[in-house]
C-alpha cells in the first residue's frame, strides 16, 4: 500500500512538474464562445487519425454546444513544447475536462494550479512541522512553567481565526501583489497557524515518553536535555509527525482558498485548486457541470496519496476542521 | 488537582480577554470599517452617526478601554448587523454550534471507536479491510467537498434539508414538532462533520486498539484464561483510548469553536457563520463577542480533554501534578 | 497471506460503491410531465415563503433606509399614493383624490374613508401630520428627510378635517406628488409619545414586541427570530379589496427566511423549501433554473432589463491626485471617449451576461422606460478612431511595450478595484481588460472585499473602479446625489464644493431646473439635455444592463415582476397560492 501512495504521489508531483508539457492549451487564455464548455470528445473512426470536432455554441445561455460533425481536426502530437494538442488557430481546443466560466480550459489549469498548490503546501507543512515538534517536544519534556507558557500560546493561536491575521495584513499591502509575496505571505501565515496542532501531539506523547525508564535514566545519568529530547525522544513522535503532516497538507491547500476569498490570494493569472473549487460554491450548478469539482478529486488523491504513503508506525492524530 | 483546575480556569478566562481584544484591534486595523455596510452612497451625516456609535471615531486604544470597562459589567456592545445587543446573539449562535457540535461528537465517538476497537481488536477478515478502505477515503475527502456532495445529494433526492434549522414554513409547531424538525435539519450538517472525524478516530483505535491487545498485560491475562470479549473490553480497551483521550479536547474545542465551511455551506446558525458575517461586515464588538466565544469553547474543549487524559493515564496525572 | 491484497480489495470495494451512488444520483427517474402553464387566478388562503437577503435594522423607516427595512415598511405600513413598480404610474392609494394647484406649490388630498390601522383605530389626517413632524424633526435625524425637501425646506401640512391634508411645497419638485410615495404614513397613537420624549430614532427597533407594531399595509408582524426569519399574517383590517369582491391580502401567511448567500438562496428554491426569490438570477443559473420548469417544478420570468448598468470610471478628484502624472490625460475627456471606443458592447453582452444584456453608453438604461433617452451619442465599436484620439492627446506606444505613454513616458497602467466574489464582475472586467489592451491602456484589476472598496471608495484611494452603481429611484429628481456635482454620489468625484468643470457646472444647472419643474414634457427635454452632455464627456464608462429574470415555484399566482426592489414582493398583497 505504501508503495500505491508513493506511486500516486510520484505521478502527481510529475505532471505537475511538467505541466506546461502536458496542458493542452495555456492555461489563461479564454475561450469565448465557449464557456462552460463539456469536455472534448476524442472520436476515431469516422475520419482518418484521432481528432476533435469543433464545438458550436447553439444557445449561449442554455450552454447548448452542438459537434459540428463536417470538419475535423486532427490532434498533434509533442508539436508546440506540448504533448497532445489541436492547432490553436482551429478554433477547436482540447478541452479534457471542459471549459470553465471564463472558457478556460479546465485540465490546463488543474495542471498548472498542482504546482502553486503542491508547492504551497509542501513547504509549509515541512515548515510547520518542524517549528511544531520543536516547541511541542521543548513543552513536553521541560514542563513547569515553559510548558504551561507554550500551551497557552499554542492555544491562543489555533483559537485566533486566520481570517482576522490576514485582513489586518491586506490592510498593510499595496493593492495588487506579485505573485512571489503573496506565495511567502502565505506560507508565513500557513507555518504559524500550523505549528500548534503539531506541538500539541508531540508535547502529549513526550510528556509521556519522557517518564519511560531510558528517558528517566538519561536524565539520572546527566544526559544533555537537547540530546535527550533529539535522540531519543522526538523520535518517539515520528509516526505521530508523519500522519499530522498528512493531515496538514489537505488543510492548507482549502486554507489557501478561504485566503484568495479574503483578499490574499494569488492573482487571476495563477490558477490554484483553491480557487478553483470556488467555483464549485454554486451547488444547484453541480448536477449540470460535475467536471466542476475536479480540483476536489486531484486534491482528494494527493491526500489518499499522502495516507497511503505514512501508514500505521505510531500514534495517528485527528484531523480537525477550521 | 483542584489546583490545577483552578490554575485552568485563570488561563481560560485570560485566554477570552486576550482574544477578544486581539480580535477587536485586528477589525480595527483592517481596511474599512462597519460603515461601509450603509453603501457607498449614504449620507455623510448617517456614516458619521454609526461611526460614532461604533466608537470609531476614537483611536482604538481609547476604545478598547471603554470596551474593557463595560465588557466587565457584562455589557458587551451593539451588533450593526442586527441592532441590538450582541450578548444575546452570540449566545443563540453558540447554542446551535453547540448542538450540531454535541451530535457530531456523539456520532463520531460510536461510530469511530466501536469501528476502531472492531478492526483493532481482528486484524485481518474482509470487513476489517472495508471499513479501513472507507475510512482512509473519507479521511482523504476535503470537508468542503464533504459537505458540497451531501448537500447536493440532499438537494437532488429531496431525502433531506438542503440547509438551515427550522423548516421555513413551520410556523406555531407544538414544541415536539419544532424539536423533530430540528432534529430533521440536523442529519445532513452532523453527517458531513462527523464522518471526517469518525474515520480519523476510527483508525486511531484500530491502531491503538492493535498496539494494546499485543501488551504483556494482556498477554497474561490470556495466561490466566480469560475470554476474548473480558480481554478487549476490560483490559486492552482501557489503554487503547488514551491516545484519543490526548486530542479529544483538541476536537471538542474545534468542534465547539465552530466549524465554518460546514455551518457555511448547510447554512447552519452557529458561531461559525454568526463570526464570517461579522468579519465580512467589520461588525466590530460581535467580532469580538464570537471571537470570545470561539476561544471560551476551545478553552474549555482542552480542559476537558486534559482532565480525561490525565483520568485515563495515571503517568499523565502525575507529571501534571509534579 | 500478505496484507496489502486484502486493504487493495477492500479500497477498490469501496471506490464501487461510491461509484454506484453517484450514478444512481446522477441518472434520476424521467421528470414529471411538465404541468402546463395556465395564468391561475390566486385563491384566499395559504402561505409563501420567500427569501431574505438581509435583516431589517428597524421596523422604522423614517430611521434606516436600507433595503430589508424598506421592504418591511412596504409589507406593514402604507403611504398616500403608491408608484406601481411595474407600469410606473402614480396610484392613489391611502389619498384616494387629489387636486393640485396650477404652480405646483399646494396639493390637496383626501384620505380614503374608512381606512382603519391594524389595531382598528381609524387612520386620520393627523397621522399624516404626525408624520411629517417627525420626519422633519431635527432630533429625530430621519434618513429620508433630505429626500423629501422640495425646494430645500420641508413640507408644510396642514389639515383641515380628518379626512383631508393639504400639503404645501417650498418649491416646485419635478416628481409632484408621487414625492409621497417614498414615506409610510406612521399611527400617532402609537408613537406620539416616543416622539415627544424623544426616543423616536429607538422606538420600532428589531426588538420591539410585535403586537406594537401597526400599520395600513397588507401584512401584520406575527414574529421576527433575528438572523433565521420574519414571519407575517394577514392583516384583516387591510382596505384593498381582490378583484373578485374578497377582501385582499390572498395570502394567510407570509414567511421571510433569511437566507444570505446567493448559492444557498437558488438551491433552497431548487429544493422546493422557498417559493420565491429575492434576488434575480444570474445568467450562470439559467440551466437548471430551465430543468426545473421543464419538470414543472418552478417558472421563469423575465422582468425586463435593468435599470442599472455595469460600469467603469476613474477616479478623478484632483484634491486626492495630486502628484499623479496620469491625472493629466485621465482629465481629458477624449482618454475616456477613446476607451469608450474600444469596448464591444456586444461582445461583453455576450460573454459576461450569455448574451442577457443590452449595451449602454449612459446611466439610464432602457429598463427605466419613463426616463431612457435614445439619443445619447454613442460610441461604436471602433479600435482605430480610439487609437487615433489617444494619439490626439499625446499617448502613443513608444517604446513598443504594448502600453501607450506620454511624451515624458508616464504610462496608461491603472488598477481597477472590483468587488471579489462576484463572477459577473470578475468575468466583467477580465472583457474590458482584454479589451483595452488592443488600444494600448493597460488595466489591472484587483479583486477586494467589499468593506476595503467601499472604504478606498469614499477616500478617492483607488485608481479605476468597476461595478454596478445602484439608481435609489427612477425618476431623476429624487437622484440628485449622483447627478449634481456636490453630491454625495457623484461617482467620479463626489461632494465638490464648486464645479469641477464647465460641463458639469452645466448639467448642475439644468437638473436643478428639471427637478422644480412640473410640467413632464418640459423635464424630459432638461433631462434628455443631461444626459446627452454626460455620454459627450463620459466621466463613467457604461457598458451593458443586464436583462433580469426571476423565478418562483409553480404553486405561486399573482407574480407581477418589477426592475426596481423589491422585484415581486412589491405586489404582495396580490400573490397568492394558485387555485387548483
Amino acid at each position: 500500500m505504501r508503495l500505491a501512495g508513493a506511486a500516486l504521489l510520484g505521478l502527481i508531483v510529475l505532471a505537475a512538474a511538467a505541466a506546461p508539457w502536458l496542458a493542452p492549451t495555456p492555461p489563461n487564455q479564454r475561450f469565448p464562445d465557449l464557456l462552460y464548455a463539456p469536455p472534448t470528445r476524442v472520436c476515431v473512426g469516422d475520419a482518418p487519425g484521432v481528432h476533435v470536432h469543433p464545438l458550436r455554441i447553439a444557445s449561449r445561455l442554455e450552454r447548448r454546444f452542438e459537434e459540428d460533425r463536417s470538419t475535423h481536426i486532427p490532434l498533434r502530437w509533442f508539436s508546440g513544447g506540448v504533448l497532445v494538442s489541436t492547432d490553436p488557430g482551429s478554433g477547436a481546443p482540447l478541452l479534457l475536462l471542459g471549459a470553465d466560466a471564463f472558457g478556460r480550459d479546465r485540465f490546463s489549469r488543474l495542471l498548472h494550479g498542482s504546482r502553486a498548490t503542491l508547492a504551497l503546501g509542501l513547504l509549509a507543512t515541512v515548515v510547520a512541522t518542524i517549528v511544531g515538534a520543536l516547541i511541542g517536544g521543548i513543552a513536553g519534556y521541560a514542563g513547569g512553567w515553559l510548558d504551561a507558557l507554550l500551551s497557552r500560546v499554542s492555544e491562543f493561536v489555533v483559537v485566533l481565526p486566520a481570517i482576522y491575521v490576514t485582513l489586518a495584513l491586506r490592510a498593510m499591502m499595496p493593492l495588487v501583489l506579485p505573485a512571489s509575496t503573496t506565495f511567502l505571505l502565505l506560507l508565513a501565515i500557513f507555518a504559524l497557524l500550523g505549528w500548534p496542532m503539531v506541538a500539541r501531539g508531540v508535547r502529549a506523547i513526550v510528556l509521556v515518553e519522557r517518564e519511560r525508564e531510558y528517558a528517566v535514566a538519561a536524565r539520572a545519568a546527566g544526559a544533555n536535555p537537547a540530546r535527550v529530547l533529539a535522540r531519543h525522544l522526538l523520535p518517539a513522535a515520528g509516526g505521530y509527525l508523519g500522519t499530522q503532516a498528512s493531515l496538514l497538507l489537505p488543510a492548507f491547500i482549502l486554507a489557501e482558498s478561504t485566503m484568495s476569498y479574503v483578499g490574499l490570494g494569488f492573482p487571476d493569472t495563477t490558477p490554484t485548486w483553491g480557487t478553483m473549487l470556488q467555483d464549485a460554491s454554486n451547488i444547484a450548478l453541480l448536477g449540470d457541470d460535475p467536471w466542476v469539482l475536479a480540483p476536489a478529486a486531484a486534491i482528494f488523491m494527493v491526500v489518499l496519496g499522502v495516507n497511503l504513503l505514512v501508514q500505521s508506525t505510531g500514534r495517528a492524530p485527528i484531523q480537525l476542521e477550521r | 488537582m483542584a489546583r490545577f483546575l483552578i490554575r485552568r480556569l485563570a488561563f481560560a478566562l485570560v485566554l477570552l480577554v486576550c482574544t477578544s481584544s486581539a480580535a477587536l484591534l485586528l477589525t480595527r486595523l483592517a481596511p474599512g470599517d462597519v460603515t461601509s455596510q450603509l453603501g457607498p452612497f449614504a449620507p455623510r451625516q448617517e456614516i458619521e452617526a454609526t461611526r460614532a456609535r461604533f466608537g470609531l471615531d476614537r483611536n482604538p486604544i481609547a476604545q478598547w478601554g471603554s470596551w474593557i470597562s463595560r465588557a466587565v459589567r457584562l455589557d458587551f456592545g451593539d451588533s450593526f448587523l442586527y441592532n441590538r445587543p450582541v450578548g444575546p446573539i452570540v449566545v443563540r449562535a453558540a447554542g446551535n454550534t453547540a448542538l450540531l457540535a454535541i451530535s457530531a461528537l456523539v456520532v463520531a465517538t460510536v461510530l469511530g471507536i466501536g469501528l476502531g476497537t472492531f478492526t483493532g481488536s481482528r486484524g485481518t477478515g474482509w470487513l476489517t479491510t472495508l471499513v479501513r478502505g472507507a475510512s482512509v477515503m473519507v479521511i482523504s475527502i476535503p470537508p468542503l467537498v464533504m459537505s458540497l456532495v451531501l448537500v447536493f445529494i440532499a438537494a437532488r433526492t429531496r431525502w433531506l434539508p438542503t440547509g438551515g434549522m427550522l423548516s421555513a414554513g413551520a410556523v406555531d409547531a407544538s414544541w415536539t414538532a419544532s424539536a423533530a424538525d430540528v432534529a430533521w435539519h440536523l442529519v445532513l450538517p452532523t453527517l458531513a462533520l462527523a464522518l471526517p472525524i469518525a474515520a480519523a478516530f476510527e483508525r486511531l483505535q484500530s491502531q491503538s486498539m492493535a498496539e494494546a491487545v499485543r501488551q504483556p498485560f494482556v498477554l497474561a491475562a490470556i495466561a490466566r484464561g480469560a475470554a476474548p470479549r473480558v480481554l478487549v473490553w476490560r483490559h486492552a480497551w482501557r489503554v487503547s483510548i488514551r491516545p484519543i483521550c490526548g486530542v479529544y479536547g483538541l476536537v471538542i474545542g474545534s468542534l465547539l469553536s465552530g466549524s465554518f465551511i460546514v455551518e457555511f455551506v448547510t447554512a447552519w446558525p452557529g458561531i461559525g457563520r454568526l463570526m464570517y458575517e461579522a468579519l465580512r461586515a467589520r461588525d466590530i464588538y460581535l467580532v469580538s463577542a464570537c471571537a470570545a466565544a470561539g476561544a471560551g469553547f476551545l478553552a474549555l474543549g482542552t480542559l476537558l480533554g486534559d482532565v480525561m487524559l490525565a483520568v485515563a493515564d495515571p503517568r499523565v496525572r502525575e507529571g501534571l501534578e509534579s | 497471506m500478505n496484507r496489502s491484497a486484502p486493504r487493495a480489495t477492500g479500497i477498490l470495494v469501496t471506490l464501487a460503491v461510491l461509484a454506484v451512488v453517484v450514478m444512481v444520483m446522477r441518472g434520476r427517474p424521467s421528470p414529471d410531465s411538465a404541468t402546463t402553464r395556465t395564468a391561475t387566478a390566486p385563491r384566499h388562503g395559504g402561505q409563501l415563503v420567500a427569501s431574505a437577503r438581509g435583516v431589517p435594522r428597524s421596523f422604522n423607516r423614517l430611521v434606516a433606509s436600507d433595503q430589508p427595512s424598506d421592504m418591511f415598511s412596504m409589507l406593514t405600513q402604507g403611504s398616500l399614493v403608491r408608484v406601481n413598480r411595474a407600469t410606473f404610474e402614480l396610484e392613489p392609494w391611502l389619498a384616494e383624490k387629489w387636486e393640485s394647484s396650477p404652480d405646483g406649490l399646494t396639493h390637496t388630498l383626501h384620505l380614503r374613508p374608512g381606512v382603519t390601522w391594524s389595531d382598528g383605530t381609524p387612520l386620520t389626517s393627523a397621522d399624516v401630520l404626525f408624520t411629517l413632524e417627525a420626519m422633519y424633526d431635527p432630533a429625530v435625524q430621519s434618513v429620508i428627510a433630505s429626500s423629501v425637501m422640495p425646494g430645500g425646506k420641508p413640507i408644510q401640512a396642514a389639515a383641515p378635517d380628518a379626512s383631508t391634508v393639504v400639503l404645501t411645497y417650498a418649491a416646485p419638485h419635478g416628481s409632484g406628488i408621487s414625492l409621497l410615495d417614498m414615506f409610510p404614513i406612521l399611527p400617532k397613537h402609537k408613537l406620539e409619545g416616543a416622539l415627544r420624549s424623544g426616543t423616536f430614532s429607538q422606538v420600532w427597533n428589531t426588538s420591539t414586541e410585535p403586537a406594537d407594531i401597526v400599520g395600513t399595509g397588507p401584512f401584520v408582524l406575527r414574529e421576527f427570530k433575528p438572523g433565521e426569519r420574519l414571519v407575517f399574517d394577514r392583516n384583516p383590517r387591510y382596505w384593498r379589496t381582490s378583484p373578485d369582491g374578497g377582501r385582499l391580502p390572498y395570502l394567510d401567511r407570509l414567511v421571510l427566511q433569511f437566507i444570505p448567500e446567493q448559492n444557498a438562496e437558488l438551491l433552497a428554491l431548487q429544493a422546493g423549501t422557498i417559493d420565491l426569490t429575492q434576488s434575480e438570477l444570474r445568467p450562470d443559473d439559467y440551466v437548471p433554473v430551465r430543468r426545473a420548469e421543464e419538470e414543472g417544478k418552478l417558472t421563469l420570468i423575465e422582468g425586463g432589463v435593468s435599470p442599472d448598468a455595469d460600469a467603469l470610471w476613474f477616479c478623478m478628484k484632483p484634491e486626492a491626485k495630486k502628484g499623479d502624472r496620469r491625472l493629466a490625460f485621465v482629465l481629458k475627456r477624449e482618454f475616456r471617449q477613446a476607451l469608450s471606443h474600444a469596448v464591444d458592447r456586444e461582445e461583453f453582452a455576450r460573454t459576461v451576461f450569455l448574451g442577457e444584456a443590452v449595451p449602454v453608453w449612459g446611466p439610464i438604461t432602457p429598463g427605466n422606460r419613463l426616463w431612457f433617452s435614445p439619443n445619447v451619442p454613442r460610441y461604436p465599436h471602433d479600435p482605430a478612431r480610439a487609437r487615433e484620439l489617444l494619439r490626439s492627446i499625446g499617448l502613443e506606444d513608444r517604446n513598443g511595450d504594448g502600453v501607450v505613454e506620454t511624451a515624458d513616458g508616464v504610462e496608461a497602467r491603472f488598477t481597477v478595484m472590483t468587488q471579489r466574489g462576484n463572477s459577473i464582475y470578475e468575468r466583467g472586467i477580465s472583457v474590458v481588460r482584454e479589451q483595452v489592451a488592443g488600444i494600448g491602456v493597460a488595466l489591472d484589476p484587483a479583486p477586494l472585499e467589499y468593506p476595503t472598496m467601499i472604504e478606498r471608495l469614499l477616500a478617492c484611494n483607488y485608481d479605476a473602479v468597476y461595478m454596478r452603481p445602484i439608481f435609489s429611484h427612477f425618476d431623476p429628481a429624487n437622484n440628485l446625489d449622483f447627478w449634481l456635482s456636490s453630491g454625495s454620489a457623484h461617482l467620479w468625484n463626489m461632494a465638490q464644493k464648486t464645479p469641477a468643470t464647465e460641463w458639469e457646472a452645466r448639467i448642475d444647472a439644468i437638473m436643478r431646473e428639471q427637478a422644480q419643474t412640473p410640467d413632464p414634457e418640459r423635464r424630459r427635454a432638461l433631462f434628455n439635455d443631461a444626459q446627452r452632455i454626460l455620454a459627450e464627456h463620459v466621466p463613467v464608462l457604461y457598458l451593458a444592463a443586464p436583462r433580469l429574470y426571476f423565478a418562483h415555484s409553480t404553486r405561486t399566482a399573482g407574480v407581477v415582476p418589477s426592475v426596481m426592489r423589491p422585484p415581486i414582493l412589491w405586489n404582495a398583497d396580490s400573490l397568492g397560492v394558485a387555485s387548483p
